[in-house]
């Protein structure tokens, strides 16, 4: 038989069995209302103190300025003489902002003690050289431009990047500015998982001080921080101290896109779990019921080759599988969203999806993906076993288990297990990179190796199941 | 009696029943093995007060043996209704609640002869790994690490009567295996993404698996969503409920 032949032949054996059309509609069913029901039991706390970039973005901007106006274009110039390594995030540098407020446009150049030399502008990483403190730093101001340079002479430049600032007025505030970001603390320990952050705070001297243009006559020094930051006891806030021109300046916290980790995306997309319940077990019998109904002679006196059989198999569920699952996937993804804004979810912290953005896009076909792979899987493992409880038990085990056992073990752990078992291919679903921030467990591996895991996975059953279709009798 | 020796005949003539019982103690034991190998004394902030649940940690092996224990369950009709045996059985015994009792027996049987070794090795084994480890260990015989153990024992067979129960309703074996395993893993996996804690907590306390769960506990229970006994009443409530509708559709149905 010709393999058109046999994809026809499985066909036929698929939708003539009314039960298992059934089972293919539930899944979709199932997947849009459990993606209901998750999204309608979310809520976040994520809702004070977040700071909003010029264009809208959710973001950190806390640190620690020492600032005075410069009207009209200008230039800055300061030598950072020292740098505490606090973090290798730290910076200590020069920069002009739309006043001393969280959120306003600005752009900056600053030594870390990573050695990096960084110019950012808006929230957003302009260029980087190396270079370490002691280090000079310049910033040029002229209209909406701003160009920042470093050197280590203080004669001789080097240009680090330049930035279009729109709308910056004529009056803007320029000075120097430390901060350091917080230690991320994760323990999971057999039994409980505990996220949390350590401030800490850094410390640079800043000399040689210099502002060309017409500037305001004094420094001021402002703490930037989020609102109720103080209140917790563990907190530092910033200070200037000046002695014989030199400035030393202490600040904590960060500044950058700040998007919390949680993704809506994968919220309304977790309905896939109760899909795969009714998926995996229907990959199963297409295969094993045929052994116990003896149909599989028939089989394979029509197809003497019998991998081709499974192969068949494979591409006819496979494909329904992925048709029924993206369906699915969409409609979950449409409905659960306002759901999702109405429990709290909203911009700035989390700005409205859309289908565009690839990497929205690449999470709803993830979710479709990941059910066909898991089904193929069940597909696999009944070729392998011959009989459907045992292939059924082991992949939803192997695919449910390790999500919660993950979540209580140490990190490491829970990644390893998330890269050696089915259940990291739930990462496929996220449209937001890996974090560690999150108690659910394959957040911490990306999109792509959940997709090697899971695939992985399905290929080798498949090839073990055709392999020992050929050996075995029937 | 008859009806008992004649469901042990059933059982005991499966190829898969042996399989079944060494994959139930195996799990135990070697997962038991692994949760307590993964653990350290110099992950603690403080070795001498490490604050871990050792008996919990011995007994982890229940994650997995549990899905054993529902296939041991669901098989005992399951098969009879794949092969249709299900005809020749209620000819012989017309009193179907009799027949109905049998399997419970016989399920019952088979699972506390695997499970009460497995845990009893589970949590020895374990033991032996953590003093290795360098752990001070609690006595081994305590009010509440003879709780966590015998519950272990007690969850296995509730989960498998369970699935006897759904067997006797679904009447398919892939059916009633994805129906059982659905109810007792979707909810913890589902209280991971929902947010909400008060919906977290209902799916904590109602769910089979993780109010069950909770009778392996033997520290810190404040923390715990449910009470140890009271949660594996929650599981014994499923399973009853479970064994009601499938003897009210066995005793009610053509067969």
């Amino acid at each position: 038989m010709s393999f058109r032949h046999l994809l026809r032949a499985e066909w036929t054996k698929l939708r003539s069995v009314s039960r298992w059309l059934l089972a293919l509609a539930a899944a979709a069913v199932f997947t849009v209302a459990f993606s209901v029901l998750a999204s309608s039991a979310g809520t976040t706390n994520f809702e004070g103190g977040v700071a909003v970039s010029p264009d809208g973005k959710p973001v950190a901007d806390d640190f620690h300025f020492v600032h005075k106006p410069l009207a009209g274009d200008g230039s800055l110039v300061a030598r950072v003489a020292e740098q505490d390594n606090t973090h290798a995030d730290a910076m200590a540098g020069i920069m002009v902002k739309n006043g001393a407020t969280r959120g306003a446009s600005y752009a900056s150049v600053a030594v870390t003690p990573g050695g990096d030399v960084r110019m950012m502008a808006d929230f957003r990483d302009v260029d980087a050289r190396t270079g370490t403190a002691p280090r000079w730093l310049r910033l040029d101001r002229s209209g909406t431009r701003v160009t920042t340079y470093d050197s280590a002479d203080g004669s001789t430049w080097r240009e680090i990047g330049r930035a279009e600032l729109a709308g910056l007025p004529a009056t803007v505030e320029v000075g120097m500015f430390v901060t350091s970001p917080g230690e991320l603390i994760v323990q999971r320990s057999a039994g409980s998982t505990g996220v949390g952050e350590r401030p800490t705070s850094g410390r640079a001297t800043f000399a040689d001080v210099r502002v060309d243009g017409a500037a305001g006559p004094a420094w001021a020094s402002d703490d930037l921080v989020r609102p109720g930051f103080g209140k917790d006891p563990a907190s530092v806030s910033g200070s200037t101290r000046e002695a014989a021109g030199r400035f030393t300046v202490t600040g904590s916290g960060s500044i950058g896109l700040n998007e919390p980790p949680d993704d809506t995306v994968q919220i309304g997309l977790f309905g896939t779990l109760a899909g795969l319940l009714v998926l995996v077990p229907l990959g199963v019998v297409y295969i094993t019921s045929e052994y116990r109904r003896g149909l599989i002679r028939t089989t394979f006196a029509a197809a003497p080759a019998r991998a081709p059989v499974l192969a068949a198999k494979a591409v006819v569920l496979g494909g329904l599988t992925f048709a029924i699952g993206l369906a699915a996937a969409l409609v979950a993804f449409f409905v659960t969203q306002p759901i999702l804004r109405d429990h709290g979810f909203k911009p700035p912290m989390f700005p409205e999806q859309s289908l565009t953005e690839p990497r929205v896009l690449r999470a709803v076909i993830g979710a479709a993906v990941f059910l066909t792979l898991l089904t193929l899987l069940g597909l696999g493992a009944g070729a392998v076993m011959r009989r459907g409880a045992p292939a059924i038990a082991a992949v939803i085990t192997l695919t449910l288990v390790p999500t919660f056992v993950g979540s209580v073990v140490p990190v490491a752990a829970a990644r390893t297990l998330m890269l050696i078992t089915p259940a990291g291919g739930f990462a496929m679903q996220r449209a937001k990179p890996a974090t560690e921030w999150l108690v659910e467990p394959w957040s911490m591996i990306g999109p792509w190796a959940g997709f090697a895991v899971l695939g992985t996975y399905a290929a080798v059953a498949l090839v073990a199941g055709g392999w020992l279709m050929r050996r075995r009798d029937a | 009696m008859n009806v008992l020796r004649a469901e042990w005949t059933k059982a005991r003539t499966l190829q898969s029943t042996p399989w079944l019982l060494i994959g139930l103690v195996a799990l135990t034991v070697t997962v038991g093995a692994l949760a307590a190998a993964s653990l350290h004394v110099r992950d603690c902030a403080d070795p001498a007060d490490c604050g871990e649940d050792f008996a919990k940690l011995s007994l982890a092996g229940l994650w997995l043996s549990q899905a054993v224990a529902v296939v041991i369950g669901v098989l005992a009709f399951g098969n009879e209704y794949g092969t249709r045996m299900i005809t020749l059985t209620v000819a012989a015994v017309p009193g179907r609640l009799r027949v109905l009792a049998g399997k419970a027996t016989v399920v019952l049987v088979l699972v506390l002869a695997a499970a009460v070794p497995g845990v009893v090795a589970a949590y020895a084994l374990a033991r032996t790994i953590f003093t290795r480890n360098g752990f001070p260990l609690p006595d081994a015989v305590t009010a509440a690490s003879v709780r966590a153990a015998g519950g272990t024992v007690l969850y296995l067979a509730l989960v498998a009567l369970l699935a006897l129960g759904v067997s006797a309703l679904v009447r398919d074996t892939s059916g009633a295996l994805s129906a059982v395993l659905a109810l007792l893993y979707a909810t913890p996996a589902l209280a991971l993404v929902v947010s909400d804690p008060t919906w977290q907590e209902r799916l904590q306390r109602f769910s089979p698996l993780t109010a069950g769960m909770a009778i392996q506990a033997t520290t810190n229970l404040d923390a715990l969503p449910i009470g140890p006994w009271r949660g594996l009443g929650v599981l014994a409530a499923w399973t009853a409920a479970a064994l009601v509708a499938g003897a009210v559709s066995f005793l009610a149905r053509d067969a």
